[in-house]
């Protein structure tokens, strides 16, 4: 056995944006400690040009189609890895943007907000690269402990409080079944690594299927599907809103990253056995949520049960286990982005002004805000389904997926449950344009939330009518998935 | 020598116990011990299978999951702190200002 890692710094280079994250991460925690003078803008000012860098290596690194990896397999860079990880750093980007208002309101401790929230953010980027089970725990607990601390970051409002203990309590129980899970695979294929433990596995010994199962449920902890979804509500609604709206996108998306390259590489041989699992999940996760939202009175409940509903249906696209349907799957992660985070600086730019999340409040708010209503508008239809905005190309692309593979049940049910979740969406439609304002004083939106409002419009607009572009991205990202059927759209990219 | 199965066997016991406790009982500090308990019997598992197939991958796992238990038990407890000075309760049962 041995010890050499044969590192060279050119390997070192593959991490660069995680390494340059983490130095900016000092940086900020640094200055905020020597310069206590200094505004909390200036902090958040720096920590977004930080991850704006971060951004820009990301976008170089996947327009050159650098790969490599690193570490003895344990660390991957792949177009799939820089695809989730500039989604998350995107996210983070314009979650820190819209916290600035938010966190000029906080009596305490402002600044660790920002460094908890980019560190969270390298977790992710980690989670992305991760292709060995033992990175898949750490960088899993890496980020959801950043997670932890920022849910119950308001200690003098009880309800986050109870928020943070509730998503922590269910977080290290979805731990000790990973790292439960993790044991049982090592013991019998005896490596940690996903292409050596394909390698290992002739056929499923109930230890096996024992192991996986506890891996899939941990990470259906952090994606937020049926078993393991009662912590979703609870801290969506507790949680400070710009951290839950990066907890509603952004470790979903690093998480589908080890999933997908779970369940379509390494156990790509055993698909008949894990597709009735899929279908499953993915039935009751796209039920339950579009159910138990109708009877909701707060926004931010609403969005976390139309969450659960929404992984479902990504969960068409794992279903249908060909390279379409991962394209499907990430296709379907940039069109919620846009419409989950634009849905949610929305609700931040209102209880800004109002103080109140509660939907009977959203009552004529195009009177009060033309602009906001409609933008809270195009982002529910977009999360419904309806053409021509993102959410439609979305739900089609995975609706075609599974088609293919003859996955008629499963598309029925995804139909229903699009049905259901027109209605309860057009309730918060009604109230906003039919009903009158209680009190009708005008909403004022700062320019930064402005801004990010603006982005997730553009993105939900320009996916849904000219979505050839972004459909080629995804496409270049699912290469290595090449052995799973090809995508009928040509891709251009190098 | 004792064979590997009784190793699992073990682990096996220690997980479920705690995976009970984290279901029934109500008191959050005895939650976190149970959790704690599920992770040692993961790391009985990894221990016993690195010696039992010859790699050290596994006890280096087990380090890990060892450094990561006594991070969530800060940060638990921690958030159990903040819990209490506002309310008086450390049960499951008595934290129920969000529902539904």
């Amino acid at each position: 056995m041995t010890f050499d890692l044969n590192l060279t710094l050119s390997d070192l280079l593959l991490m660069l944006p995680e390494l340059w994250v983490t130095v900016w991460i000092c940086v900020v925690l640094c200055v905020d400690f020597l310069m206590p003078r200094m505004s909390q803008r200036a902090i958040a000012g720096l920590s977004v040009a930080g991850m704006g860098v971060a951004l820009g290596f990301l976008l170089w690194y996947y327009i050159e189609g650098t790969n490599g990896v690193l570490f003895k397999g344990m660390f991957v860079l792949d177009r799939l890895a820089l695809f989730f990880k500039i989604l998350v750093v995107g996210v983070s980007l314009l979650v820190l943007l819209s916290s600035i208002d938010y966190v000029s309101r906080f009596s305490f401790f402002k600044s660790e907000y920002y460094f908890l929230v980019m560190m969270a953010a390298l977790g992710m980027m980690f989670m992305s690269s991760a292709n060995d089970l033992l990175s898949v725990f750490i960088t899993v607990e890496f980020s959801t402990f950043g997670f932890y601390v920022l849910v119950a970051y308001l200690r003098d409002d009880l309800r986050s409080s109870e928020a943070g203990l509730k998503f922590f309590i269910l977080g290290v129980f979805a731990a000790a079944l990973l790292a439960y899970g993790t044991s049982l695979v090592y013991g019998e294929t005896g490596t940690f690594i996903f292409p050596t433990i394909a390698q290992g596995m002739a056929h499923m010994t109930p230890g096996l299927v024992v192991g996986w199962l506890m891996i899939f449920a941990a990470l259906g902890f952090k994606i937020g599907t049926v078993p393991l979804h009662s912590w979703i509500p609870d801290t969506y609604q507790g949680a400070p809103t710009p951290i839950t709206a990066f907890l509603s996108i952004a470790p979903k998306g690093a998480a589908f990253a080890i999933l997908l390259r779970m369940f379509f590489s390494t156990l790509a041989a055993f698909k008949p056995q894990w597709v009735w699992l899929m279908i499953g999940v993915a039935m009751l996760s796209m039920l339950y949520g579009n159910i138990v939202a109708i009877a909701q009175r707060n926004i931010k409940r609403l969005l976390a049960y139309s969450g659960i509903a929404q992984i479902g249906n990504i969960l068409i696209g794992m279903a249908a286990g060909t390279r379409m349907g991962a394209d499907a799957v990430l296709f379907y992660l940039l069109t919620y982005l846009f419409a989950n985070l634009g849905a949610f600086a929305v609700v931040i730019a209102f209880s800004q002004t109002t103080n109140s999340d509660e939907i009977e409040d959203y009552s004529g708010l195009n009177r009060r805000s033309p602009f906001l209503a409609f933008a809270m508008l195009v982002f529910l239809l977009s999360l419904a389904g309806v053409p021509p905005l993102a959410g439609f190309i979305g739900k089609l692309y995975l609706f075609v997926a599974a088609i293919k593979e003859g996955l008629y049940t499963l598309i029925v049910v995804g139909l229903i449950s699009i049905v259901i979740s027109l209605y309860y969406y057009l309730v918060v439609v009604k109230k906003m344009y039919i009903s009158e304002p209680a009190d009708p004083t005008p909403i004022k939106v700062s320019g930064v939330l402005q801004s990010v409002i603006y982005v997730g419009l553009a993105g939900t607009l320009i996916l849904g009518i000219y979505p050839r572009p972004f459909i080629e991205y995804t496409v270049a990202a699912t290469t290595i998935f090449s052995h799973l059927g090809a995508v009928p759209v040509v891709t251009t990219l190098p | 020598m004792v064979p590997i199965g009784a190793y699992v066997a073990v682990s096996a016991i220690l997980f479920v116990t705690g995976l009970v406790g984290v279901l029934v009982r109500r008191n959050f500090i005895i939650v976190l011990m149970c959790v704690e308990i599920m992770l040692n019997g993961a790391n009985l598992n990894l221990v016993a299978f690195a010696h039992h197939l010859d790699s050290l991958a596994g006890q280096i796992m087990s380090l890990f999951v060892i450094a990561i238990a006594a991070g969530e038990a800060a940060v638990g407890l921690a958030i159990i702190i903040v819990v209490f000075r506002g309310k008086i309760a450390t049960n499951v049962d008595q934290i129920n200002l969000l529902k539904w």
